[in-house]
């Protein structure tokens, strides 16, 4: 694979107003690529893996940027950089879940300039499609990370369709946790989906991680009241504390009545092509309180239904334990 | 228009990755204007009194041939709808739904062949060479199956036998209930099982459209309604086949 210190030619367009930026993407189609921070994008383009005509730089919108009080909760602008999330009053008191995970994205510098939207939009971390092997998530018609002779320590054990990548967005599943729900604009209007809804497996859609169209930008993420300050529970597992995507992580937010769980929401990351959401964890966690006994009783649960890939085995204890520190917290 | 569309394997080199889908609009377009054209023609055509339905009726297909055929056309419809929809931007959980599918096809049409070949008169659906004679000549009428009907089922049975083998060898390199996914094609080879189940999707799609188009055409419809209740009368019988070369069960 071709790798360059220096952009290719691409067309340049900084939009300062959404009906612009919908009238380019609209135009552009399949040769136009959306910018946010860039952090994702950049390498795309300096490995040659893949070749936008054109960018559309989303970061000029004021409008796409900030955090908004709503009626049922508040509403985040795309390119609200992952730094502003953390240092934002609102988010901090009551959803500090979403504080927690963009806290844990790769490095500070990209969390400078790295943007909410752009971490829930982008690509999987698979290295034989990262290196612009034409794998079926590059259109082709093989996967290389499964099969018997493939390096697939870091894929998925849950949702495998043909195609084993995992979500690599730390805030995905943070936002699934809470609910959250993703506005979406296009010429044809405005549709606002659930974060469950948002995120697609290989199984409904193999060359997207999202529901995104190409002709459709992601403006705002709505984060309803229900889970504001209740009980959250995030971490991380990875190989580095810093700049390295979760091998396994866990967003756990929790409604209690007294002691005890009254409604949950646990959300895995790192172990399918979407955020997993652990159902069966949530059905038993009701009406348990958070203690060793409740954390040992539900943890197996988690790993129930997994198909692990020949080299990441480790990732079925890993999630179970997880789900265990979530219960004990 | 490419027939083929290419990529570069793990090696780096070139080989074929499937068809090109764009041959599916030049298909779809072909098929409208096939039938457009033969609508036109056969409505300036100036045609008889149609048989009469009434009277004595003729077995023309049993019970589990028509069973077959559903199954075979429900499951045909159910391919090429969970594989096309996709390829033309309708995102849904597909593959499931179109292996099942496939496998039921697969099942079906082993059963049908084995009972064409042990149970029925293989030769009626046959095309000879006197068919091939007398296809022109509008004063010999065939047996049971005319010339169209046999060079139909002909065509089909090739194109399905071709998508079932290819979609066997896909499915053998899928995960599924029973194995895990190997990589033990080499890419070119996946490439070309990928081309020919391509291709033959692409026929089938041109094929079923005459099919249902000439199933639904007026002077066929009693061969569609037999297909349901399993009779033709003995006037269509004798108005559309030479009853020397095809004598039924009269007591469907």
């Amino acid at each position: 694979m071709a790798s360059f210190d220096v952009m290719p030619d691409v067309q340049l367009y900084q939009p300062t107003e959404l009906d612009d930026a919908l009238n380019l993407a609209d135009q552009l189609g399949d040769k136009g690529w959306l910018l946010g921070g860039g952090q994702d994008t950049y390498g795309w383009l300096k490995d040659r893996a893949k070749h936008p005509q054109a960018m559309i730089d989303l970061t000029g919108i004021d409008t796409l940027r900030g955090v908004r009080e709503i009626s049922d909760g508040i509403e985040i602008g795309a390119t609200t950089t992952l730094r502003e999330i953390i240092r934002d009053e609102r988010i901090n008191r009551d959803y500090g879940l979403l504080v927690s995970a963009a806290n844990v994205v790769a490095s500070p510098q990209i969390r400078n300039v790295g943007t909410l939207g752009g971490n829930l939009t982008q690509d999987t971390r698979c290295w034989y499609y990262r290196r612009g092997l034409d794998c079926y998530r590059a259109g082709g018609n093989t996967c290389y990370a499964n099969s018997t002779e493939s390096m697939n320590r870091e894929h998925c054990v849950f949702g495998a369709s043909r195609c084993v990548a995992v979500s690599p967005s730390d805030t995905a599943i943070a936002l699934t946790a809470l609910d959250a729900k993703m506005v979406i604009q296009s010429l044809q209007g405005e549709r606002v989906v659930t974060a469950e809804d948002f995120f697609v497996g290989p199984d409904t859609n193999i060359t997207s991680m999202t529901s995104l169209g190409r002709r459709e930008i992601l403006t705002a993420i709505r984060i309803p009241s229900k889970w504001s300050g209740k009980k959250f529970y995030f971490e991380k597992v990875a190989d580095r504390n810093v700049w390295d995507f979760a091998l396994v992580s866990i967003a756990a937010v929790m409604s209690m009545d007294g002691d005890a769980i009254a409604d949950s929401r646990f959300i895995l990351g790192g172990v399918a092509c979407t955020p997993h959401r652990l159902r069966n964890v949530e059905r038993a966690a009701r009406g348990k309180s958070l203690s060793e006994e409740s954390a040992d009783a539900l943890a197996s649960l988690a790993s129930v239904g997994a198909d692990p890939l020949n080299y990441n085995h480790f990732k079925l204890p890993l999630m179970e334990n997880l789900v265990r520190r979530a219960m004990r917290a | 228009m490419d027939i083929a569309t290419y990529k570069h394997d793990v090696w780096g080199t070139e080989v074929i990755r499937g068809v090109s889908w764009d041959l599916l609009w030049l298909v779809v377009v072909a098929a409208f204007l096939v039938i457009v054209l033969h609508g036109i023609y056969e409505a300036r055509q100036e045609r008889g009194e149609q048989p009469s339905s009434d009277g004595d009726r003729i077995q023309r297909h049993q019970k589990i041939d028509r069973i077959f055929h559903w199954i075979m056309a429900f499951s045909m419809f159910a391919l090429l709808i969970t594989g096309i929809l996709p390829i033309v931007g309708v995102n849904f959980a597909w593959l499931s739904l179109h292996w099942i599918s496939g496998l039921i096809l697969t099942a079906i049409v082993l059963a049908h062949i084995l009972r064409s070949i042990f149970v029925k008169d293989l030769k009626s659906v046959l095309i000879s060479a006197a068919d091939i004679r007398e296809g022109r000549d509008d004063s010999k009428k065939p047996g049971k199956y005319s010339l169209a009907q046999k060079g139909m089922h002909a065509s089909v049975t090739v194109v399905t036998l071709v998508v079932i083998v290819s979609g066997l060898i896909m499915f053998a390199m899928l995960d599924t209930p029973w194995w895990d996914r190997t990589n033990s094609m080499s890419e070119s080879a996946l490439g070309w099982t990928f081309l020919l189940h391509g291709l033959s999707t692409l026929a089938l799609v041109g094929l079923i459209s005459l099919h249902v188009y000439f199933a639904l055409r007026p002077e066929n419809l009693f061969y569609l309604r037999s297909m349901f209740s399993g009779w033709i009368s003995k006037d269509e019988l004798s108005a559309n086949h030479d009853p020397e070369r095809w004598a039924p069960d009269e007591s469907p």
